[in-house]
């Protein structure tokens, strides 16, 4: 049987990263789609490539038993082929109904489209039912860019009606939508597909993407990882270890297996599901032991700051509630970074994890709620006087300048240091640190693989000999060996004296490395603990994948 | 409906006073202003319908205003006709011509976009400079000189003024017919977002390059009447970066992506600019006035002077939206030319 959409051993590389590799997908016809995976996963990608945004080198694209790799868009269009942007993209000067009679009317050749008068009355009536149905009509002369962004999410939906696609392509539709609405998309979409057209969805959300969908294929690194029913899904383990970060070469299996063997702190009972009985009696440590302090499940409402033992901790943040434009995106935020330790921040997309570090950075101020560094608050201070204190911020990949050297990035980051003397000496030690800056000093950074480019931005990093080190997503994009040499220098650092907070999308790797772990779910910390407790713990597969999701017993005790 | 009547009214008032106005005012250096300004009208309106709708700023325009100019004063050469209102039927040819080379700077330019693009219509423009001064058939730096209109001293500037009308009007029929198409909707859906306009299927490349050629030929026929207007011309006039800039500047001032906007830009910069050269008998003074009214224009009105008074009256009408006195009348019938320009 072949299928209505079928793409075959896709690959697309961006530098040295791969954003898609042999990656393969079925489309069934007459279904809704899922498309999930973590971020970075390649999910957008694929969108990209099926509707000729990007262009491949490797691997084909068929729809409806015909080639269309690397048609270009509107082809693709024509075709019966429809998309929605993850950023909803609109025309914004244009009024609502306007965005509506943009798209072409399949084909409809060049003097046509020349001549012809914009909405006809038949075309007017077309894209007012279509507003009716998305429920905006009454927005109908507003300008696009007035628009709330849900109603831009339903505008962009019936825009693509317009032309009756075949198969809709669905990028995130209910991101950053509130709950009612997600309803009624959740509900459209369900219309749309008993109306006989096809969907695929890519979405975060899993209680959508799961109630909504009759298949789901994971992508994890690019690649189809699993296909199956929502329930399949849910139960492989491989879609958990996907999430938290797959065991990916036998040297971490063990490690694993040695490690779930040892002995940990008692895990107190909160008010959630029972913790895991404790496993078996100690076999050989693996590693020195962190100290173990018991893991609390922080309850959702009111939440007394987590009480400090010992000295105080080096960042100490507590009740912040911040976000962009009218929504709070963390919500009553409390944790400690304790001086010397790597604490591993973990939680699913859009939990709030890159925007609390934006927050502890000053680029972001907190609505309410304090953040103290080192004794003293910060949370009132510019971003360059916080980086002045030395706490220092490795963002999220790509942030170097790809168009200078690997010299002039790495001195970029003592731009705020004016004695030259110092600057020369802190490079010398970086170059010791990483030989990659002296060796490929005169190349252009943007030519370096994913993970030389982390090892430069650690570099540029450690220009200003910060204290606290927050590093957002060190090993995204890249493949499993580079990110065992990227876990690698962030523990190197640590054992350097550097404080370092982490947050990682592969909450497995990350939280082994870590001797401090807090799970952010929905913009509030859920889960605190050292980074084994929180990693142990029962219900942080629940909170990747919606519902109850147990990982096999007999794994977890590293049979 | 009230409304529409007042736009045609407002537009039959305008009309029927640039009908009128060179028999009332016979001052030849006035009614020569008149035919500079109908000139720089058509101009910025023609650009208007490629740059202000596709959002693409082309700053090379005069490519097609010079060809148009050597396409006329080169075919009145060779086909031997001798002035009148013979020259007046080679326009449309300039205007060919125009659209012609309009063809393939569209197909190289339009390969790149924004910033890129501008500095990619202004490389082409350096070219056409270039060849016009050294190809033998232009006549190099001296130039062509044209037909001497045999029309009386005193009506002169007449047979040009009503011609420019002429062209004024196709051309701003065309902009409407544009903008109302589904054609014009896709342009301005290419401004907004073009990788979206793709996505809908919109074919961007081959509108994109149509509403360039479109743009190209009212120019390349004001060009003609221009030079035909002037008596000569020669590379530095015919290929004038003041005149890619001069367009540009008046549709902004007017309001970039309308109808009236670059009309009334044209209207009055132009004018004014031509009232200070002789007034001044300085061509550098104006410049100043230039800058000045355009600094103005970009801190007070920063979307051009149509939309921001629209958007002004729509904000004042919203307020006093119970109590029509005369002063909302008087203010609907702005409004409504305001409108027409949408």
């Amino acid at each position: 049987m072949t299928h209505l959409l079928e793409i075959q051993g896709v690959c697309k590389h961006y530098g040295g990263v791969a954003a898609l590799s042999q990656c393969d997908l079925q489309v069934h016809e007459g279904q809704i789609n899922g498309l999930i995976g973590p971020n970075g996963s390649g999910k957008t990608t694929l969108f990209n490539v099926i509707t000729g945004y990007e262009r491949i080198q490797q691997g084909a694209v068929h729809y409806r038993g015909s080639e269309i790799t690397n048609a270009p868009p509107d082809r693709v269009f024509n075709l019966g082929i429809g998309r929605t942007f993850q950023l909803t993209r609109l025309f914004m000067r244009l009024t609502v109904l306007e965005n509506l009679l943009v798209a072409t009317q399949r084909d409809e050749g060049w003097l046509r489209t020349v001549l012809r008068r914009a909405g006809s009355a038949s075309e007017k009536r077309r894209a007012m039912d279509l507003l009716e149905f998305v429920g905006i009509a009454r927005l109908a002369h507003e300008p696009a860019g007035n628009l709330s962004y849900g109603q831009r999410k339903l505008l962009e939906l019936a825009s693509l009606l317009v032309a009756d696609p075949a198969v809709l392509l669905l990028d995130e539709p209910a991101g950053g939508v509130n709950p009612t609405l997600i309803g009624h998309l959740a509900d459209r979409i369900v219309e749309l597909n008993r109306a006989g057209k096809t969907i695929v969805v890519v979405e975060h959300n899993m209680e959508f993407v799961m109630s909504l969908c009759s298949r789901v294929t994971v992508l994890s690194q690019g690649t189809a990882l699993v296909s199956g029913t929502p329930a399949e899904v849910r139960s492989n383990p491989a879609v958990l270890d996907a999430y938290l970060g797959g065991e990916d070469d036998a040297s971490t299996q063990l490690e694993l297996a040695a490690e779930a063997a040892r002995p940990h702190g008692q895990v107190t009972p909160g008010p959630g599901p029972a913790p895991p009985a404790a496993p078996a009696p100690p076999a050989t440590p693996a590693r020195p032991a962190t100290r173990a302090r018991p893991a609390t499940r922080t309850p959702p409402t009111p939440m007394a700051p987590e009480p400090v033992d010992g000295p105080t901790p080096l960042l100490r943040v507590r009740g912040v509630t911040a976000g962009y434009g009218g929504g709070d995106i963390l919500k009553d935020v409390s944790l400690d970074v304790p001086r010397g330790s790597i604490t591993c921040v973990v939680g699913p997309n859009g939990a709030g994890k890159s925007t609390l570090l934006a927050t502890i950075s000053g680029l972001l101020r907190p609505r309410v709620g304090t953040i103290e560094f080192d004794g003293a608050p910060i949370s009132a201070l510019a971003p360059k006087q916080i980086l002045g204190r030395g706490l220092a911020q490795i963002p999220q990949a790509h942030s170097l300048f790809g168009e200078m050297t690997v010299r002039e990035n790495v001195e970029m980051g003592a731009f705020t240091v004016d004695d030259d003397a110092l600057v020369a000496q802190r490079l010398r030690a970086v170059e010791e640190l990483y030989p990659i800056v002296r060796e490929r000093a005169g190349e252009k950074a943007g030519s370096l693989s994913g993970g030389q480019q982390r090892l430069v931005e650690f570099a540029r990093c450690l220009m200003l000999d910060p204290e606290l080190i927050m590093l957002d997503e060190p090993s995204m994009g890249l493949d499993p060996q580079t990110r065992a040499m990227v876990f690698d220098m962030v523990q190197e650092m640590n054992q350097r004296g550097k404080t370092i907070l982490l947050v990682e999308q592969n909450a497995r790797a990350g939280l082994r490395l870590s001797s401090h772990g807090v799970v952010l779910e929905n913009g509030s910390v859920r889960l605190t603990g050292s980074g084994r407790e929180v990693l142990e713990h029962p219900e942080i597969g629940a909170l990747y994948l919606g519902g109850a999701v147990t990982r096999p017993p007999a794994r977890a005790a590293g049979d | 409906m009230r409304d529409r009547v007042a736009a045609v009214v407002g537009v039959a008032v305008v009309v029927a006073l640039i009908v009128i106005f060179p028999l009332i005012v016979t001052d030849p250096a006035a009614t020569s202003i008149g035919v500079f300004t109908l000139v720089f009208m058509v101009s910025a309106s023609a650009w208007n319908i490629f740059s202000g709708y596709s959002g693409y700023l082309a700053l090379g325009h005069a490519v097609f205003f010079g060809s148009g100019g050597y396409a006329v004063a080169l075919a009145a050469r060779d086909w031997h006709v001798t002035g009148g209102w013979a020259v007046f039927g080679l326009l449309p040819f300039g205007g060919l011509v125009a659209g012609l080379i309009a063809i393939p700077v569209g197909l190289v330019a339009l390969r790149t976009r924004r910033h890129t693009f501008v500095v990619v219509t202004i490389a082409i423009f350096f070219i056409f400079q270039l060849a016009a001064t050294n190809l033998g058939f232009t006549g190099g730096t001296s130039g062509i000189l044209l037909p001497i209109a045999p029309f009386s001293a005193a009506n002169f500037n007449q047979p040009f003024y009503y011609v420019a009308f002429g062209i004024l009007i196709a051309t701003v029929l065309v902009s409407i017919g544009v903008r109302r198409s589904r054609f014009g909707l896709q342009l301005l859906a290419i401004r907004d977002d073009e990788d979206r306009a793709l996505g809908l299927g919109v074919k961007t490349r081959r509108l994109k390059l149509s509403a360039f050629v479109i743009s190209a030929v009212p120019i390349g026929m004001v060009g003609g009447l221009y030079f035909y207007f002037v008596g000569q011309i020669f590379p530095q006039f015919a290929f004038d970066p003041l005149f890619d800039l001069s367009i540009a500047l008046m549709a902004f001032l007017g309001g970039l992506g309308t109808i009236t906007g670059p009309l009334l830009g044209a209207a009055v910069l132009e004018s004014l600019q031509q009232y200070l050269t002789q007034t001044f008998s300085s061509s550098a003074t104006y410049l100043i006035a230039y800058g000045v009214l355009f600094l103005a224009v970009i801190l007070v009105l920063p979307r051009g002077v149509i939309p921001g008074i629209a958007e002004l009256l729509e904000r004042r009408r919203a307020r006093s939206a119970s109590g029509p006195g005369p002063a909302a009348e008087r203010e609907s019938q702005v409004a409504g030319v305001a409108g027409a320009a949408r």
